[in-house]
């Protein structure tokens, strides 16, 4: 157990000290500049553009880092087998497996945190000169919104971690991580656009609605974890949706993570 | 032992990701309907074409399914949509970026035909939007006979109406009927068996069953008027001059007994014999 | 106890879509008595990493188990007393030498005093100080293989097991893990390496395996190999040789 934390420490140190956080760093800072700059071009919403582009910068930003970091991270590890230093240590497969997650963890929250310094401090700006376009504007929903975003980075990792332990390469990892962030986002409105063809009466073929059914409980539906619009328009979530919506996070990347470390006690290092 | 209680929290997981997916979709359910009107937002189509690089067709697609997911969200029980003004403008204007990515793209001028007349009451820009249709779709009748339909119906422009059914019938396949529809038009005394015919014409062109109905009910309807109209012809042939109420009809055995208003509604004839009733049918001012 | 043991021990790698089954291993079994200096010789393809890394728990074999000081190697705390150094190491890029040496210290268990004593000790001894704090990127291929030494001897382990160690050094390096080697015997230490390079199987082991197509073909005392005028390089040739014409067949 204690050995743990020494795995994540040198994937920490490992990811920061890649140049690709700095990158991804600049470009969260050059969108938020942009946001102080067009966010008054909303002649009433102001409040709502403004935090709509501060919370997808730091989403977007986030997913980057899942994608070029997070991945990149594991891929060394079996591409360039430096995972041979690790493992001839008294580490079984799955502790490498959580030391490792709970290190991209720590570096998701790092730069979340980073760049939501300064997200905050640009919405900070926008709403001392434009207080009367900030309407239903609350703080706590803005942390509650990046929190969730923290939430999807986190989970979103723990499947790249899943599809590592059987993938042969990076490149497939980085596809499937990609397309299942894609199923998630889109996997409400698809399960709407079904319900919705009985209203308008097109004919949805029985084999189609029960796939979309399926495939409804097997990725993670993401959208529950996206309130920008919620945000930008300041209504509140309820609390039980809130615990809900933690629990469901926790859980569904607990099981991913189980099931990446029992896949990848079965794998071989030649 | 470790071993079976790892399982079973494995196990655990598993059922409370079930509950939890369950339970939250109801209760996003709850939160789009509640608090905030769900509005619509599109990039304007210049841009939208310029950030869609090749994928113009993928992302039309994509716009047509978020307006239509986006009404289906506010049908009710009944059927209706209960929508605001700027919300019907949201879904007016996704429908007109999808096909100025794609104008050939037929769905969505359907919809749009289908929803903004008879429910947002938005027939001129619908107009508009099915002429762009019409120009591009050159194959295709229903478009130009949808505008048709519109400015007879809703907009009382007969002349327009002819000048788009005479349009429409000389594309292929193309109902006959069209043409000696287009001229009958011209004469405003036949407007309800006018009616009748144009509205035959849209059922056959409808796939809808819900739709199919509505304009059923709706020539009935005008069946039951046309009939009523006769009669009060032929009582004024005979008595030289309108009947006073409708039961004269039947007591000076024009006919039987008087239609019934398949909108629930109660036939009357006005001083100047026209056929009202109570119903909604007759919203729109509808003058002989 | 022995150092290390393996009966029976045969692994087979599935071919991809074009190549053939490879039999790496077949059969393999021999005891390591602890104290020992092991040489495992063998040309290229023998199935010598295989093995090694069969014992590291790297790869898991088909067929017989393997143990290390009376432990099965699938145990993982068996590697708190072995030290392994890898043919060609990588390391994380961004770390340096003290970091590696602190994530090796730590996760065998040492505490905060000893990692410092050790780190400080084994720098010295593989000439790395003065680029201890430099990220492992920018060193040399001979600086990366003696970070790699002191790794896999941060924890003082009971048995240590080398892939190659003189692959890519220069004589100073060459003399230097030859040192570290026989330093290792004279502490008790058992040492297992494997190697292609007879003169350093001569010159350190007192006993060498040889494993030609996945099969240890002859294994002794380097005295009896070398008795009657043999050179190494004679019988090594001998067994490659026996081991080909029967393949034929």
């Amino acid at each position: 157990m204690t050995v743990l934390w020494p795995i994540a420490v040198i994937t920490i140190k490992e990811g920061i000290r890649n140049r690709a956080i700095y990158g991804i760093s600049l470009f969260a800072l050059l969108l938020l500049g942009l946001n102080l700059l067009i966010a008054n071009m909303a002649a009433h919403d102001v409040g709502k553009v403004a935090v709509d582009m501060a919370l997808s910068t730091i989403s977007f930003s986030g997913l980057l880092v899942v994608l070029f970091v997070g991945i990149n991270l594991m891929a060394k590890d079996l591409d360039k087998k430096t995972i041979y230093m690790v493992l001839s240590k008294p580490i079984s497969r799955s502790e490498y497996i959580i030391g490792k997650f709970f290190g991209i963890v720590l570096i998701l929250f790092s730069t979340i945190a980073f760049i939501s310094i300064f997200a905050c401090a640009c919405l900070f700006v926008l709403k001392a000169g434009y207080a009367t376009y900030f309407p239903q504007f609350s703080w706590s929903l803005v942390f509650l919104g990046i929190f969730f975003i923290l939430i999807t980075l986190i989970l979103l990792s723990a499947l790249s971690f899943l599809f590592s332990s059987f993938s042969s390469t990076s490149f497939i990892t980085l596809v499937l991580t990609i397309l299942s962030y894609l199923i998630g986002q889109s996997l409400s409105d698809i399960k709407a656009l079904i319900e919705t063809s009985r209203i308008t009466g097109a004919a949805v073929s029985p084999i189609t609605i029960q796939v979309v059914n399926v495939a409804y409980y097997l990725f993670p539906n993401l959208s529950f974890f996206d309130i920008k619009t919620q945000v930008a328009h300041g209504v509140s979530i309820p609390v039980p949706t809130i615990l809900w919506t933690v629990l469901y996070g926790f859980v569904y990347t607990s099981l991913a993570i189980t099931a990446a470390s029992l896949i990848f006690r079965k794998k071989e290092f030649s | 032992m470790v071993r079976i209680l790892t399982y079973c929290l494995i196990a655990l997981f598993f059922v409370v990701h079930i509950v939890a997916v369950g339970k939250l979709t109801d209760q996003h359910a709850a939160l789009q309907k509640s608090g905030y009107q769900n509005q619509l937002f599109v990039l304007p189509s210049p841009i939208l074409k310029v950030v869609a690089l090749d994928y113009d067709g993928v992302v039309s697609d994509y716009l047509f399914f978020k307006g239509i997911t986006y009404i289906g969200g506010f049908a009710s029980r009944g059927g209706r949509f209960q929508l605001n003004e700027s919300q019907w403008q949201g879904f007016y204007n996704i429908l007109d970026v999808s096909t100025d990515l794609d104008p050939y793209f037929q769905d969505p001028y359907y919809f749009a035909n289908a929803f903004l007349t008879w429910d947002a009451g938005v027939v001129r820009e619908t107009n508009v939007l099915l002429k762009k249709g019409s120009k591009y779709r050159t194959w295709d009748w229903s478009l130009p006979f949808f505008i048709g339909f519109n400015n007879f119906y809703f907009l009382q422009d007969y002349d327009k109406a002819a000048e788009f059914l005479m349009v429409a019938s000389r594309r292929p396949g193309a109902s006959t009927t069209l043409a000696s529809l287009a001229s009958k038009l011209a004469f405003k005394a036949k407007r309800t068996e006018n009616s009748i015919a144009f509205l035959e014409e849209m059922i056959k062109k409808t796939d809808d069953e819900s739709m199919k109905k509505t304009f059923g009910t709706r020539v009935e309807a005008f069946k039951a008027i046309l009939v009523l109209e006769n009669a009060v012809d032929d009582y004024r042939k005979k008595f030289r001059r309108f009947p006073v109420n409708l039961d004269e009809l039947v007591k000076k055995k024009i006919i039987i007994e008087i239609p019934k208003d398949p909108f629930g509604g109660k036939f009357s004839v006005d001083s100047q014999g026209a056929i009202r009733t109570t119903s909604e049918f007759l919203l729109l001012p509808y003058h002989r | 106890m022995t150092a290390i043991e393996t009966k029976g021990i045969s692994k087979t790698f599935k071919g991809d879509l074009r190549a053939k089954r490879v039999n790496a291993l077949e059969g393999l079994e021999f005891e390591i008595a602890q104290g020992e200096v092991f040489g495992f010789l063998g040309p290229n393809g023998a199935g010598k990493s295989t093995a090694i890394k069969i014992l590291l728990n790297l790869i898991y074999p088909d067929r017989g188990n393997a143990c290390i000081l009376g432990s099965d190697v699938k145990d993982k705390e068996v590697r708190r007393f072995v030290g392994y150094l890898p043919e060609n190491p990588y390391f994380y890029d961004y770390l340096t030498a003290e970091e590696l040496l602190w994530f090796g210290g730590r996760t065998s268990g040492l505490n905060k005093s000893a990692i410092a004593e050790r780190t400080e000790m084994l720098l010295t001894r593989m000439n790395l100080t003065t680029a201890r704090k430099r990220s492992l990127r920018t060193y040399s291929k001979g600086m990366v293989q003696r970070a790699g030494l002191a790794m896999a001897l941060i924890h003082d382990p009971q048995v240590v097991i080398l892939d190659e160690p003189m692959s890519g050094l220069d004589p100073i390096g060459r003399k230097m893990v030859g040192d570290l080697i026989l330093e290792l015997k004279s502490r008790g230490k058992t040492v297992f390496f494997s190697s292609h390079i007879l003169t350093d199987i001569e010159r350190f082991c007192d006993r060498a395996g040889i494993i030609v197509s996945g099969k240890l073909r002859c294994i002794d005392t380097l005295d009896n190999l070398l008795s009657g005028g043999n050179t190494l390089e004679k019988v090594f040739l001998h067994e490659v040789e026996k081991a080909g014409g029967r393949e034929e067949l």
